[in-house]
């Protein structure tokens, strides 16, 4: 019983990894839902992370962010990845509008030695709820997306990494003046994933 | 029998006292049925009552012998366990002895140890003073060199200061100098401007003069070549009739001798030579007027020349019409005086013609030297030229004077506009002051930038002389808190074992008195009973002197033992004294390190304003670096997922798009169809390929179908493996169903079934919902032992499978032992 306890503070760097990849996931559906890339009755409501999340039932879309967190995950592991990007651009134009930007700090030491790391699952997920809770209310702030959109996902991976097949090199789709919300950053001790939305500025705003 | 007892026993309680010493300085033990020891000196005393003694009496004498024997023999063990318990008071006496001698060893090798500390203590501080002291040299040192730099810095400064101002006044010099010099090329500008012009004007003038001049000239050098050539015919013939006349006069001569000769030809000859002679004078008159009509012209001519040469060297200009009258005057009157005169004086001889020709030869002089004249007056002309292009040369210096002037001026505005850019200037004369200003304030700010950071290295070296002897003072802090403790402990086991001590002291005094006095009424009793019954003397001696020597020893030991508790007090009270001090230390130890916690508290905070302003700035950047994504490409690349979605939803579009058209086709072949039954067999041929199509497809679904029944069967014997290994393997029976909640999310609800169970009741219900698995209330799990358990194992252990394993080892132990 004991151990049991003990057992569920460690967090390994595959525990992590699959975590980090998770909340991608549900990330990338919340922010999909929010800001209504994807119509309203696409999605369904599930439990997750102590909140009511949305996911899509659209099977492209599920398929491509399975395989995006699966590919994530394999990066995590090894300790690659430096930054995701949701870029979610305007559909007729290919102007991009708002960048959600997930960087992630990795823990060498456990990439390199294999160690293991002490923290409760509950309060990693506690620091994911709240970030959650933030994209949920970011509707409020961020400007409305009058047009159709499309988005689109960038990985910022260290240079030796091989493109994977269903991935190409990209140019990082930059936004020029941006304004910038901070959200939360939630922390395994392995990954420590901080984020930020940046988005365009509205020209009504500075008239 | 009791009335028997005889009523004397009594008083006789105390004879067996008296009596007993003997017998218990003998220990031997008499037998009554002997009584030949005791014959001797009871006879001596009383054989009377001996030999008149019954058997009671004996009975009672010998029960009284007992009862003084019991007395005696228990007198004798309670003098030995006094004995033995004075030899242990002794001994513990001595135990405590050595204890405080240990104690006392103790406390002086703790003396020896603080004294040892305070002299480690006091080299500390000797050299921490030395440090400071060699410090306080070095800082003197630094600050004298400071001070030697910081005279430097200010000779430097003056130096900079005064060449500054050498620099200024070279400037304001220089500025003088400029506007002289703009002056002075204004002036010269201006007087080369109206040199050129009045050298433009002279220069046109003279040009024009010269080119009149010259037109003049070769118009009478023209005049003069014809004239010289009209001479020259002339002088040809007035040769060619010379020399015919010199030919007549030599055949006149030639006739005259032949004349002569003859005579006959005299008349002849006289009217001949009159004819000739007469000839000679129309010749000579026409001659003459020839002469006068061509030398008058010519010498008037000259004259003008001449006067215009006059003219152009005095470069004065006269009246003309009072020069030509003058001229035509005294070209009259030359000619009447010099030329005409002689010439027609010489009318009259043949010889006149040789005077014309010298005439002739001053003329061409003359002409020579107005030739001469011209290449003066062209030498003139070159030198005006020169004069000319000097003055163009001087023209385009001119034109480079007003260049330079130009980017003077340029120069003078670019300083003007720098001078209004500069603010509170408003004056050239400001400037250096501003610059002053500017210099001094630079060195101010660099002097107190050198100052703060003085003061912050003085802070920081403040900062860690604190945080060491913040250290020392905690360690020596910690250290004298032990020793302390240590001490404090010490005290009060040593008040402990001094109180205990004394009070064991003063029991023994008192024990050892009261021994003393009970000795003593013994000795005084004994020596009472020696006088009694003198008999026992010397037995009792010895036991009297062996007692007084005890008495004395033990007396010594009294006095050994209250020197003990003397020096005990004495060394308490040193000790005593000491831990005053080491508390007075203490406390300041205490105060020096409440200070320093302080001060660590402040610099602390210190820290953590510092790095909260480090955070602070750090998620700034950070944040500026995370928002806009900007990264270095020699350690990251940015990829991008292949997003087909939006292809996909075109794809999409197209096929709704399809299946709308064959709903529409389906619509429209249905109509055909209609139509078709309405119309006959003219559509079989289309009607057998759809039905041959239909057929096909049907045999695929049935194939299809086929195949899913298999997997249903492999995958329901797959599973009811799996479930009976499970409930082998775990003891529980799971069954697995799916709900939905009100709000629509899915849960899946496990139902567990303990092998071991004894009733259908017993079942524990769990809902598994992404990731997490909770205990559902029933009735089983509200039972007071299954609630405990629950709430221990999986409440407070969360471990479900604890809790079913403990169940199932106890269901299992129920069903086993019932």
């Amino acid at each position: 019983m004991a151990s049991k306890t003990i057992a569920k503070d460690i967090i390994t760097l595959r525990g992590s990894a699959a975590i980090v990849s998770e909340f991608f996931g549900y990330a990338a559906n919340s922010i999909l839902y929010n800001r209504g890339v994807y119509p309203e009755e696409s999605f369904v409501k599930v439990k997750k992370y102590g909140l009511p999340m949305l996911l899509t039932q659209d099977d492209g879309v599920k398929s491509f962010i399975a395989n995006l967190t699966a590919q994530l995950s394999e990066w995590l592991e090894a300790g690659k990845l430096q930054r995701v990007v949701l870029v979610i651009m305007s559909k007729a134009t290919g102007e991009v509008l708002e960048r959600w930007n997930f960087s992630i700090e990795t823990d060498g030491e456990v990439v390199e030695k294999g160690v293991s790391r002490e923290k409760s699952d509950k309060e990693i997920m506690r620091e994911i709820q709240a970030i959650m809770r933030q994209i949920a209310s970011s509707i409020t702030y961020l400007p409305c997306l009058d047009d159709s959109c499309v988005f689109d996902v960038l990985a910022y991976t260290d240079t030796d990494v091989a493109v994977p097949f269903t991935w190409t090199e990209s140019d990082p789709k930059l936004i020029a003046n941006p304004q910038m919300v901070k959200l939360h950053s939630f922390d395994t001790k392995i990954h420590k994933v901080d984020t930020l939305v940046s988005y365009k500025n509205d020209e009504w705003d500075e008239q | 029998m009791m009335l028997r007892t005889p009523p004397p026993k009594r008083p006789r309680d105390n004879i067996p006292i008296v009596e007993s010493p003997p017998t218990a300085s003998d220990r031997r033990l008499v037998i009554y049925e002997d009584p030949s020891p005791l014959a001797g000196p009871d006879s001596s005393h009383g054989p009377s009552d001996h030999m008149l003694c019954t058997y009671q009496c004996r009975q009672m004498v010998k029960a009284d012998f007992f009862d003084a024997l019991d007395n005696a023999e228990k007198q004798v063990r309670e003098y030995q366990s006094k004995l033995e318990e004075l030899n242990e008071n002794f001994l513990k006496a001595e135990a405590e002895r050595k204890k405080f001698r240990d104690q006392f060893l103790q406390t002086e090798q703790e003396l020896a140890a603080a004294k040892g500390r305070e002299e480690a203590l006091k080299e500390q501080l000797l050299k921490e003073v030395h440090d400071s002291q060699e410090r306080l040299r070095k800082q003197i040192q630094t600050c004298s060199e400071l001070e030697v730099k910081f005279r430097n810095e200010m000779n430097l400064r003056l130096k900079a200061e005064s060449a500054a101002i050498s620099a200024e006044e070279k400037a304001t010099l220089l500025e003088g100098k400029l506007s002289h010099l703009s002056d002075s090329i204004e002036r010269e500008k201006k007087h080369f401007n109206n040199e050129l012009i009045q050298l433009k004007r002279e220069s046109k003038f003279s040009v024009s003069r010269i080119s009149a001049d010259l037109e003049r000239m070769e118009c009478r050098a023209n005049n003069a070549e014809k004239e010289s050539e009209l001479l020259k015919e002339q002088l040809e013939d007035l040769k060619k009739q010379l020399n015919e006349s010199l030919h007549q006069k030599g055949e006149v001569e030639k006739n005259l001798s032949n004349f002569t000769f003859q005579e006959s030809t005299s008349t002849e000859s006289t009217i001949l030579v009159k004819h000739l002679q007469e000839e000679i004078r129309n010749y000579v008159s026409w001659v003459s007027d020839a002469l006068v009509q061509w030398i008058m012209p010519m010498s008037v001519r000259y004259y003008i020349v001449m006067h215009v040469n006059d003219l152009s060297v005095k470069r004065k200009m006269e009246p003309k019409v009072p020069t030509h009258l003058q001229l035509e005057v005294k070209a009259f009157t030359s000619c009447r005086s010099s030329k005409i005169t002689p010439i027609l004086a010489r009318t009259g001889a043949c010889d006149g013609a040789c005077d014309i020709y010298e005439a002739e030869v001053r003329e061409a002089r003359k002409l020579k030297s107005s030739h001469e004249n011209i290449d003066l007056l062209k030498e003139k002309l070159l030198e005006e030229k020169g004069r000319k292009e000097k003055a163009e040369l001087e023209l385009s210096k001119l034109q480079e004077v007003q260049q330079s002037m130009n980017k003077l001026e340029d120069e003078l505005s670019s300083w003007k506009s720098l001078m209004k850019d500069i603010p509170g200037v408003s004056c050239s004369e400001d400037i250096p002051v501003k610059f002053a200003a500017l210099q001094k304030e630079v060195i101010d700010s660099m002097m107190k930038l050198g100052e703060t950071n003085a003061q912050l290295k003085k802070m920081e070296v403040a900062l860690d002389d604190a945080q060491l002897g913040k250290r020392n003072a905690e360690t020596e802090g910690a250290l004298a808190k032990e020793k302390a403790e240590v001490s404090e402990s010490e005290v009060k086991r040593i008040k402990l074992t001094v109180i205990i001590g004394l009070a064991d002291r003063v029991l023994q005094l008192s024990v050892v008195t009261e021994e003393r006095d009970k000795l003593r009424n013994v000795v005084n009793e004994i020596k009472k009973s020696k006088n009694d019954d003198g008999g026992n003397e010397t037995a009792n001696q010895t036991l009297i002197q062996e007692l007084e020597s005890s008495l004395s020893k033990k007396d010594c030991f009294i006095a050994e033992l209250e020197s003990n508790l003397r020096e005990q007090q004495e060394t308490n009270r040193r000790q005593r004294v000491e831990i005053e001090l080491l508390n007075e230390r203490l406390n300041n130890e205490a105060r020096r390190i409440k200070s320093l916690e302080r001060e660590s508290d402040r610099l602390r905070s210190e820290i953590s304003l510092l790095e909260a302003k480090k955070a602070r700035t750090y998620q700034l950047l950070n944040t500026i670096k995370l928002g806009h994504g900007d990264f270095s490409s020699a350690n990251t690349k940015v990829l991008r997922m292949v997003n087909t979605l939006a292809v996909d939803n075109e794809a999409k579009q197209t096929i709704e798009a399809l299946q709308t058209e064959l709903q529409k086709t389906k619509e429209k072949l249905q109509a055909v169809e209609e139509l078709k039954s309405q119309s006959g067999d003219s559509g079989k041929l289309v009607d057998s390929y759809i039905s041959g199509k239909i057929l096909q497809l049907k045999e695929q679904i049935a194939t299809l179908e086929k195949r899913e029944e298999r997997y249903k069967t492999v995958f329901a014997d797959r599973i009811s493996v799996f479930r009976r290994a499970c409930c082998e393997l775990f003891g529980y029976k799971i069954v697995m169903d799916e709900n939905q909640r009100p709000n629509g999310i899915p849960v899946t609800r496990f139902t567990l079934q303990s092998i071991y169970a004894q009733s259908d009741d017993e079942k524990l219900e769990f809902e598994y919902e992404s990731g997490n698995t909770n205990i559902m209330a029933n009735e089983y799990t509200s039972q007071r032992e299954i609630s405990r358990q629950i709430e221990i194992f999986i409440r407070k252990m969360n471990s479900i499978p604890a809790f079913t394993a403990n169940l199932t080892v106890e269901s299992f132990n129920r069903r086993t032992l019932s």
